[in-house]
C-alpha cells in the first residue's frame, strides 16, 4: 500500500516537473488561470498584503487638497486600467490579466481585506506604493513619496460616487492648481 | 617594448574609465526621469470645466463635504485666474489706448 501510494506521489511529482519543463501552462494573458490557480494566487496575494500592511497609521483623508491632488494623479496613473466615471472599459482593462478592478464603482459583492474604512485604505495604500508581483500594477513607492500615494487613497474613497462633471473638475490639472511648485 | 606596455595600458584604463562613467549614468540619470512631476503635467494639462457646476443638483451638495470644498476650490482658483488675466488685458488696453491719445495731442 504504502509503495503504491509513494509511486503515485512520485509519478504525480514527475507530471507537474514535466509540465512546467515542456511549456505546457498556457502562460498568455488571454488564457485565464484554473479555477484552482486562480483562487490559490488570489489567496497568496491577500494573505501578504494583509501581513505587510496591518501596521500601516491612516491619516485623515477627509481633506479637499489631498482629494485634488490625488484625483490628478489617479487621472494619469491609474484612469487608463482602473477606469473612471462613464467608462465600462478600456484597452488595458480588457488586456490586461488579472483583470484590474474598476474603482470608479462600488464592489459590495466581493471586497477584499479589512472591510472597514480604514483597512481598505491602508490596503490601498501599500497596493500602490508596492505593487504586485505579475499582474501589472507597477510599485509607485520608488518614485512618489507617502503623502502624494495618501493623497490618491484619499481620492479613492470618494471616487464611486462621482459623475463624469465632478471627476473632469476634481481630476483636471489645468490652471489654478499647484502653481507654487 | 615599454612604449606598447603604456600603451595597452592607457586603453585599458580608458575603457575602465568609459564604463564606470557609463554605469554612473545609467545609474543617475533614471532617478531625474523616473520621478512623475506634477508641474510637468500641468503644463499639457486639461482645464476643469468648472462651468458644468452650475448644472449640478445642489440640494444634495454640503458646503462642509471635503469633495465639495475641493471642487469649490479647484473652480475659485479657475476663476481668480481667469479674471486676473481679463483684468491684465484690460488694463493694458486702456494704457495703450492712453499712450494713443498722448501721442494724439
Amino acid at each position: 500500500m504504502k509503495r503504491v501510494l509513494f509511486t503515485m506521489i512520485f509519478l504525480l511529482g514527475i507530471g507537474g516537473v514535466g509540465y512546467v519543463v515542456l511549456g505546457l501552462y498556457p502562460i498568455g494573458a488571454d488564457v485565464p488561470h484554473t479555477k484552482l490557480t486562480y483562487e490559490l494566487l488570489e489567496f497568496v496575494r491577500e494573505r501578504s498584503i494583509s501581513r505587510a500592511s496591518q501596521d500601516i497609521g491612516v491619516p485623515n483623508l477627509e481633506n479637499p487638497d489631498w482629494l485634488l491632488r490625488g484625483g490628478a494623479d489617479y487621472n494619469d496613473m491609474c484612469a487608463s486600467c482602473h477606469l473612471k466615471p462613464g467608462k465600462t472599459e478600456s484597452d488595458l482593462s480588457v488586456g490586461l490579466y488579472p483583470k484590474p478592478p474598476n474603482l470608479s464603482v462600488i464592489h459590495t459583492d466581493h471586497t477584499h481585506g479589512d472591510p472597514s474604512v480604514e483597512g481598505q485604505a491602508r490596503r490601498q495604500f501599500w497596493i500602490i506604493k508596492h505593487g504586485i508581483k505579475a499582474s501589472g500594477m507597477p510599485a509607485w513607492g520608488p518614485t512618489h513619496s507617502d503623502e502624494r500615494i495618501w493623497a490618491m487613497v484619499a481620492f479613492l474613497q470618494r471616487l464611486p460616487e462621482l459623475d463624469p462633471e465632478q471627476y473632469q473638475i476634481l481630476t483636471a490639472r489645468g490652471e489654478g492648481q499647484h502653481e507654487h511648485h | 617594448m615599454i612604449s606598447t606596455v603604456r600603451k595597452q595600458k592607457g586603453i585599458i584604463m580608458r575603457q575602465i574609465f568609459t564604463r564606470v562613467a557609463a554605469y554612473g549614468a545609467l545609474t543617475i540619470f533614471p532617478a531625474f526621469v523616473l520621478a512623475h512631476e506634477e508641474a510637468e503635467h500641468a503644463k499639457t494639462a486639461e482645464k476643469p470645466k468648472c462651468e458644468t457646476m452650475s448644472s449640478m443638483d445642489h440640494s444634495k451638495m454640503k458646503k462642509d463635504d471635503p469633495l465639495m470644498q475641493a471642487m469649490m476650490k479647484k473652480c475659485m482658483k479657475t476663476h481668480a485666474k481667469q479674471s486676473e488675466k481679463e483684468s491684465d488685458a484690460s488694463h493694458k488696453k486702456t494704457e495703450v489706448h492712453n499712450k494713443e491719445d498722448l501721442h494724439k495731442h
